[in-house]
């Protein structure tokens, strides 16, 4: 307990060197309050952001390894071009397959077939569809997409597309679809309507359709007329399947959706799906590099805070051993006198070690506070100047992809700086605000720095004190 | 029967070939006052140190209470068994005369209720008020010092008092005062009282006077 009296004593006393102490450790703890913040919050945003979103894995045809395999090979490249065209593609039962997997927690798919009409107009657009005629059928008017669930329709999702009449059939087996809005104007279509389409193969082979809504497409950043989804018909995907079982020769693509249990299983998941006899020539995509893209400033900011915690720590630390130190050799004749009247060394340190411990706590409550009030400010201000790096460095993407001469404009390359077309990007929010607040994991680690530092800048006592021969510093002083 | 004995002690310097002190046999009862006098170099402090606890002597022992002092906690010696009074005083200037008094008995762990009357009882009784024990040491003259230095070793009342040349840096009078304090701490308290001194004045105020001489010995 003297020891204690002792210290406040001694603090009192040693105002100036107190102060100083004090004030050293003010500013470490405020900028360790700042930056565990930081770091904190932004730990916080990328797990919320990991469990925000799916990890979800396509399968899509590998085109670089395809393009190695015609360099090396000595193929006719008229054989390869066949080759590519007989290449099975998925069906259904390999998606069935490969969703029937440990890693998988869900699956989805849409199906789409190329179809012409002689019932409806198309617009005079290309088409989203399944694109070109690789197996040398007649072109086609009509995309006719199916999903295989709510889960599938990412566009209505993300509000890409909203309907504006009627509604999406919750029926995944019957003959409904929706269609665009534009559509239906150009036709003069409305919900309860049917519509015809036939097989560009065989026109003798047609398919009913009942339009059960109709949908807008939000994407105005568009070169045409109309809007790219315009001749897009949606139904759900057993439709699609019964039209491509009835005839294997029509273009159809299926592009499945596998939603994965943890970022964890990708490589398990991709070893399975080879195992399961997925083709070389296809590779497994996730939209890990998209999600990292949403949290890469966050995680950049937490990276600049933690560095700069590091520096203000040791820093701050060599300050402290230096003053204490110079503490301990002013102090030499009390420790002399102190040991000489039957002071204990440990009593000594303890008295020494807490005179730098109450100093510590009341300037690591004082820079806890003043460090919480700034931290949020302070990593708004820091993360705002990352996104604008970020986004000028989208804006310089975008540029050479020629964006700024296609007739966008700057508000809207401000307002979407990463709409490429890199399908999913332009989904995923990035983050444009940080909450830095002080949490009990914060204080505590907080708490965690102060005593160390305090006990690293103690050492320097620790060791002058044991060290001290009381004789020889009164000596000294004699 | 004495309350410390000195048996053939020997000290050297580590790094020295040359004994400082060498075969020293003295005996110190209580109720005496002891004055070891001797040249500068002849040991007289080291001797001190030896009995205060603050250093080992390198052969012979020391007994305190038939009790070899290398097993005692040497701390607790100090703040139990002797006080010790330098010619420097050897006071903290930072605090009070009764602050140092005080302080002493909270490293001895004294369960004291109030410290302070005991402290300012301990101050009168070497001559000084409580007006004087209530100002900093740096405020008081040498002899009040010392008087608080006497105060601050009695505080735990040890059975032995040492002495450095506790009249070095005082006028004729006051060492006289000083003196008589012993004086009456050897007769009137039963303590054992031992002065290292070079002082003529000092040394034949003494019961016993031990004189050391410089040693050739290696």
């Amino acid at each position: 307990m003297y020891i204690l009296k002792n210290a406040f004593r001694s603090i009192n006393r040693s105002k100036g060197r107190n102060i100083l102490i004090g004030i050293i450790i003010t500013v470490i703890a405020c900028s360790a309050t700042i930056g565990l913040s930081i770091m904190n919050a932004a730990s916080k945003v990328i797990e919320s952001s990991k469990s925000k979103y799916d990890i979800t894995a396509t399968i899509g045809i590998d085109r670089d390894k395809m393009m190695k395999n015609v360099d090396s090979s000595s193929e006719s490249k008229e054989n390869m071009k066949e080759r590519f065209n007989s290449m099975a593609s998925i069906s259904v039962s390999d998606i069935e397959s490969y969703g029937d997997s440990k890693y998988v927690s869900s699956y989805y798919y849409t199906y789409s077939v190329g179809l012409n009409s002689d019932t409806i107009d198309a617009a005079e657009t290309q088409s989203k569809g399944p694109g070109g005629n690789p197996h040398g059928q007649s072109s086609t008017s009509f995309t006719l997409t199916g999903y295989s669930s709510y889960e599938a329709m990412e566009e209505f999702i993300t509000g890409a597309y909203t309907i504006t009449e009627g509604e999406i059939s919750s029926n995944f087996s019957d003959n409904s679809c929706i269609i665009n809005s534009e559509l239906a104007t150009l036709n003069n279509l409305t919900v309860g309507d049917t519509i015809v389409l036939t097989n560009p193969n065989d026109t003798s082979k047609t398919y009913e359709l009942i339009i059960s809504g109709i949908y807008s497409d939000n994407d105005t950043d568009t070169m045409n007329m109309f809007t790219n989804s315009v001749n897009t018909i949606i139904t759900n995907s057993n439709f699609v399947e019964q039209i491509v079982s009835d005839d294997a020769t029509l273009n159809a693509k299926i592009t499945p959706t596998f939603i994965l249990t943890s970022e964890d299983v990708v490589d398990s998941f991709e070893q399975e799906l080879y195992d399961k006899g997925l083709d070389e020539t296809y590779s497994v995509n996730t939209n890990l590099d998209q999600l990292s893209s949403e949290t890469e400033s966050i995680q950049n900011l937490a990276t600049f805070a933690f560095t700069t915690l590091i520096i203000i720590l040791v820093i701050g630390g060599i300050i402290l051993f230096i003053i204490n130190l110079i503490n301990v050799r002013e102090r030499k004749y009390e420790i002399g006198v102190l040991r000489t009247i039957g002071m204990k060394k440990t009593s000594v340190i303890s008295q020494f070690v807490s005179e730098l411990l109450i100093v510590s706590v009341i300037s690591l409550i004082l820079g806890g506070f003043i460090g919480s009030m700034l931290s949020v400010p302070t990593a708004n201000k820091l993360l705002e100047q990352e996104i604008q790096s970020s986004e000028q460095a989208q804006a310089n993407i975008n540029e050479h992809f020629g964006r700024s001469m296609n007739g966008a404009d700057e508000n809207s390359k401000q307002e979407k700086p990463s709409n490429m077309p890199t399908k999913g990007v332009s989904k995923i929010e990035k983050v444009t605000s940080i909450d830095a607040a002080i949490d009990i994991k914060v204080l505590s680690e907080l708490i965690g720095i102060g005593i160390l530092l305090t006990l690293v800048s103690s050492l320097a006592a620790c060791i002058s004190i044991s060290r001290f021969s009381p004789l020889t510093i009164l000596k000294e002083r004699s | 029967m004495s309350i410390l004995r000195l048996e053939n002690v020997s000290y050297k310097y580590e790094d020295d070939k040359k004994y400082v002190l060498k075969d020293i046999n003295y005996d110190f009862e209580k109720g005496r006052t002891y004055a070891i006098k001797g040249k500068s170099g002849s040991g007289k402090t080291t001797l001190l140190s030896l009995l205060s606890g603050l250093e080992k002597c390198s052969e012979g022992k020391i007994l305190y209470n038939n009790q070899d002092l290398n097993k005692f906690d040497l701390d607790k010696y100090r703040n139990t068994n002797i006080g010790i009074i330098f010619q420097s005083f050897n006071l903290l200037t930072s605090l009070t005369a009764i602050e140092n008094v005080i302080l002493s008995m909270d490293i001895n762990h004294q369960k004291e209720k109030n410290k302070r009357e005991k402290a300012i009882e301990l101050l009168k009784s070497v001559g000084l008020t409580e007006k004087q024990g209530d100002r900093r040491i740096l405020k008081l003259s040498g002899g009040e010092q010392q008087r608080v230095a006497i105060a601050r070793s009695l505080s735990y009342n040890p059975d032995i008092i040492l002495a450095d040349e506790p009249t070095g840096n005082l006028d004729f009078e006051t060492e006289n005062e000083i003196m008589a304090i012993f004086d009456t701490l050897a007769h009137k308290q039963n303590k054992c009282v031992i002065i290292v001194t070079h002082s003529a004045n000092v040394a034949k105020k003494a019961d016993v006077v031990y004189e050391l001489k410089k040693t050739s010995q290696n």
